[in-house]
């Protein structure tokens, strides 16, 4: 997925969310995007998912795109199978309904991303957690070219965290190029391998993300002073 | 529930209201109050001709008008991604309400009452899905309840305005009578009228039902999902409205119907995906067909059938609420 040049404007707004924002998002590598609020991240996992078009600029993408908003409205009580199966929708006929197979591929999925043992509940009762795993599992069961993922960490404990990240990790070990944007440092670390910093709609650097979180690029990033500690960070395997 | 469960669960329902048609169609008054014996139809002709002209239309009515605010009901439901809307939700009930009251009061036939309710019913859908496009603020989902909700105080304002003019001796209690609902009117002539909108509807709703389970999801997952949520939308409310206004406009506005069943469906049949939408047709088809049979036969003088589904449904409903079954969001 390239982005080459991109720039977004919302309606009534006088300038760019995004602008002159270029970035590789490769296959079967993690991407984070890092930065304040209002820096331009949702927007530009918007454009990478299809649902903003640019203003300026392209977005190519050589593949279908599964995205995973930071929460989902939930009304009803599907229950985890129901809900994982929904994707695969892009792989069946308009008015076809899942078949035993479908539902066959989504318990795999819901296994392979620690829920087995949770598939027949209600999605409206799961932890946030395992609600977060449930929804990595319909995008696995998609099997899009590429996953974005809005805040995937977003209000998880590390133990759930790390969780994710393995999860994030499987996905991109499936092949998939995997597009996150998050505030957790630790979890980027741990989960990403290349990060992009936006600060005002602008991309300020790119690169392995061992090497650009770092506290000068992270003050720049956030206009706050940082400084170099030792901090215990879960495994992700 | 496992795919097999929810099958013979969706069978049972389905024999369930085969044995209802059949009871409603020998429950009655004629010859005697109670179940006709089969045998006298062969006998009495009078009971044989009441059998085809009047008892038949009627049921195979309430069959329709219960399957097309079931089924319309839950996918209302799913698309406004609520639990607790029901098909009249857009103002089509009370755009019906106010089409059949302005042709009552000019003095139109039942083809012109059908044909003014049926057809200010879906003015109600377009106003409401116009006037949200209008407005500034909120989703798509938020925008259309908003409107939905002004269209429908409109109209029954307008409706309250037709009453206070009517004639308190005759055209008042016609219109009275016929906001409560009813299907004493129901013959094959009106069956034939409504009957291709709401088995279009129906039909098009229980085709569609898993992508309707979908558009509940947000709209940028929904999208994500391959689905065009805004063109499937308006054709999910386009085919409910359409069925809705069609056995309104026959029936008058029979409540309850469509908010109720589709929760009983989601316990009888399980889940929120794909039974929901057959399931509540076939749940509403047989909870309307035991209403009217107990509308028309309970008592010497007939019930309104509004009354009745309002008075089963709104029991139901509480004891849906008290026993914690109804999930609606989390917290």
């Amino acid at each position: 997925m390239e982005f080459a040049d991109v720039a977004y404007r919302y309606k009534g707004e006088p300038k760019d969310a995004l602008a002159g924002f270029s970035l590789s998002v490769r296959k079967g590598r993690v991407t984070a995007l890092l930065g304040p609020n209002g820096s331009g991240k949702s927007t530009a996992l918007g454009l990478g998912a299809g649902w903003l078009a640019p203003s300026a600029g392209r977005v190519v993408r050589d593949g279908p795109a599964a995205f995973l908003p930071q929460s989902e409205r939930l009304a009803f009580s599907f229950s985890c199978v129901e809900y994982v199966v929904f994707g695969r929708a892009p792989h069946l006929p308009y008015l076809a309904v899942p078949t035993g197979e479908d539902e066959a591929r989504a318990v795999a999925a819901l296994a392979e991303v620690g829920m087995a043992d949770k598939a027949g509940r209600r999605i409206t009762a799961l932890s946030g957690g395992e609600l977060q795993l449930v929804r990595i599992a319909r995008a696995l069961v998609q099997e899009a070219s590429y996953v974005i993922l809005d805040e995937p960490s977003d209000m998880l404990d590390p133990a759930h965290a790390a969780t994710i990240g393995r999860a994030i990790r499987r996905l991109a070990d499936s092949g998939a190029g995997v597009l996150l944007s998050t505030h957790d440092l630790a979890f980027a670390l741990a989960c990403a391998d290349e990060a992009a910093m936006l600060r005002s709609g602008r991309l300020l650097s790119v690169g392995p993300t061992d090497g650009i979180i770092e506290p000068r690029g992270l003050e720049a990033l956030y206009g706050t002073a940082f400084e170099l500690r030792s901090l215990p960070t879960p495994i992700l395997g | 529930m496992s795919r097999a469960g929810r099958r013979a669960a969706l069978a049972a329902a389905a024999i369930a209201l085969v044995l209802a048609v059949v009871g409603a169609l020998l429950f009655g008054r004629y010859p005697s109050p109670g179940f006709t014996d089969p045998r006298s139809l062969f006998s009495d002709d009078l009971a044989a001709r009441l059998m085809v002209l009047v008892r038949l239309p009627r049921v195979l009515s309430a069959l329709l008008l219960g399957a097309a605010l079931g089924a319309s009901g839950a996918a209302m439901q799913f698309v406004f991604a609520n639990p607790l809307v029901d098909a009249g939700f857009l103002g089509v009930s009370q755009g019906a309400s106010f089409g059949a009251a302005l042709a009552m009061i000019l003095g139109g036939g039942s083809f012109w009452l059908f044909g003014s309710a049926f057809c200010f019913s879906i003015l109600a859908l377009v106003m409401s899905v116009m006037m949200a496009s209008r407005i500034r603020f909120g989703g798509a989902v938020l925008r259309l309840i908003l409107s939905g909700m002004a269209v429908s105080a409109f109209f029954s304002a307008l409706v309250a305005l037709i009453k206070y003019g009517a004639d308190p001796l005759s055209t008042l209690p016609e219109i009275t009578y016929w906001l409560m609902g009813g299907l004493s009117g129901a013959n094959w002539r009106s069956l034939s009228i409504a009957a291709p909108i709401a088995v279009g509807s129906v039909g098009l709703l229980v085709a569609m039902r898993w992508r309707i389970a979908l558009l509940s999801l947000d709209e940028a997952t929904a999208a994500s999902l391959g689905a065009r949520p805004a063109l499937e939308r308006a054709v999910v409310l386009g085919a409910s409205a359409a069925g809705v206004a069609a056995v309104t406009a026959m029936a008058g506005v029979v409540a309850w119907v469509g908010l109720i069943v589709p929760h009983l469906a989601r316990l009888a049949f399980g889940g929120d995906g794909s039974p929901t939408v057959p399931g509540s047709a076939l749940l509403g088809a047989f909870f309307v067909v035991v209403c009217d049979a107990l509308s028309r036969g309970l008592f010497q003088g007939e019930l309104p059938l509004g009354v009745t589904t309002s008075l089963v449904g709104t029991i139901a409903f509480f004891a849906l609420l008290m026993s914690r079954r109804v999930h609606v969001e989390r917290g």
